[in-house]
């Protein structure tokens, strides 16, 4: 270690800016290597620059740290890093003299926190859509009115009573069995994925919702354990899945079979509107009482309009009967031989036999004469 | 009968009576029918009460506790 002069100024020894910053150097050499986590800001990397340089800060209250590593090392970690990714960096303080700044010299660089967390989110989608667990050919129709809606939500009173009300609001006979678990920590996706199960083997279960109100990304991300994603598709019955608020997508929405982003549009999903169903209920009711009606009106029209048809026809009938009893008679009446008879023309016969020549008879015969009115007999004269 | 089956079926007669295409007879059997199954699915709502009970006992290891 390098020896740091002082000057002496009477009885107060003063060092040098270089002094200085070469004494507290050397002494920041002897703390130990450490990991440190930070999000990643500000990476600036060059290819004439020896180095890697950027800034670690803080999630919680935004204190930063800068921070280099030498480029070859930082290359070959191939982490294609962006900014805000958290990291790990194992490294040791150092003094950049010329400047007396403080900076962490890297060693080493693992992502981790919610950088690492989407990356194995994003892997994990992957391998599960491979799977086939997200295929819209999978996602099942919901029952119209379940006769009992299982809930598994935390203890967190919010999601759950949102939910309840909201189904309760829009049909009040609904029934619903709800089971609390744990929604949120290490302990999360097995406890949903206990509840789930346990919940399913009741009676007369229909559907299944998955309730969690919002939170931050680590919050949700027991819904995109690989355990609850299976355990959703095993569902035997459908599930709807109200987790987190509508920008979060947590891979259990993919796999359940709908998702709701509000408890308002999950209580949509699970149970009929009663006040539209009764309504649709007595409108088929009166439907049904207009339809009958209106086919026993149809059926009378149809028996009157016969009866009336009946009434016509037989009317016409006599009618034209008559009729032709009238032209009968005409025609008879022209073919009579009365008629000429009454303009007083008689007819003469003689044993029968009209007389139609005076040579036909002879003096003394006998002879019948018609005329209109009656008939006489005489005899032939001279 | 489930409601979805009896609502499905009133539906049914109500079209085929409002179709006008139904003799008499069966006019009335589908209109005793319908009324039959709208007293079910009426009384099947009336009937139903809502309720919501805790599945406590079986997931009591995945409950939390009292924080």
């Amino acid at each position: 270690m390098a020896k740091v002069e002082a000057i002496d100024y009477g009885d107060r020894q003063v060092y040098t800016v270089s002094a200085f910053n070469r004494g507290v150097s050397s002494w920041l050499q002897r703390l130990p290597t450490v990991w440190v986590e930070g999000e990643i800001c500000e990476l600036r990397r060059q290819e004439r620059w020896q180095s890697v340089f950027f800034t670690l800060k803080d999630a919680g209250d935004g204190s930063i740290l800068a921070g280099l590593m030498p480029r070859g090392q930082f290359d070959a970690l191939r982490l294609d890093l962006r900014d805000g990714e958290r990291v790990h960096v194992y490294g040791r303080p150092e003094l950049f003299e010329p400047r007396g700044e403080l900076r962490l010299r890297a060693l080493s660089i693992e992502r981790f926190g919610l950088g690492e967390h989407l990356a194995a989110l994003e892997r994990l989608k992957q391998k599960l859509a491979a799977e086939g667990l997200f295929a819209p050919e999978r996602k099942r129709p919901l029952p119209r009115i379940p006769r009992r809606i299982g809930l598994v939500t935390g203890n967190d009173a919010a999601a759950k009573r949102d939910v309840i009300a909201a189904v309760q609001a829009r049909f009040p006979p609904a029934r619903i069995l709800v089971a609390e678990t744990f929604v949120q920590g290490p302990r999360a996706a097995s406890a949903v994925v206990d509840a789930l199960r346990a919940i399913c083997a009741e009676p007369e279960i229909d559907v299944v919702v998955l309730a969690r109100g919002g939170g931050s990304f680590e919050d949700l991300l027991p819904f995109s354990d690989e355990r609850v994603v299976r355990a959703v598709v095993a569902c035997p019955v459908p599930v709807v899945s109200a987790v987190g608020h509508e920008q979060d997508t947590p891979l259990c929405d993919l796999a359940a079979d709908v998702r709701a982003s509000t408890p308002t549009a999950a209580a949509r999903l699970l149970v009929p509107d009663l006040s539209e169903l009764v309504a649709a209920l007595d409108r088929a009711r009166a439907g049904l009482g207009r339809g009958a009606q209106r086919l026993l009106d149809r059926h009378g029209e149809r028996l009157d309009t016969q009866r009336a048809r009946l009434g016509r026809a037989s009317a016409l009938l006599v009618e034209r009967r008559r009729a032709g009893l009238e032209r009968s008679a005409a025609k008879l009446r022209a073919l009579s031989p009365l008629a000429t008879l009454e303009r007083g023309y008689a007819i003469v016969r003689h044993e029968g036999a009209v007389v139609r020549a005076a040579s036909s008879v002879s003096a003394g015969d006998e002879i019948d004469v018609r005329v209109a009115e009656g008939s006489f007999s005489a005899q032939v004269g001279e | 009968m489930t409601f979805e089956e009896a609502e499905k079926e009133l539906q049914q007669i109500v079209e085929r009576l409002e179709s006008g295409n139904v003799p008499l007879d069966d006019a009335v059997a589908l209109w005793e029918r319908g009324e039959e199954l709208y007293k079910l699915c009426r009384g099947q709502l009336d009937a139903a009460q809502g309720k919501v009970e805790e599945l406590a006992k079986r997931v009591e290891n995945a409950r939390p506790q009292s924080v």
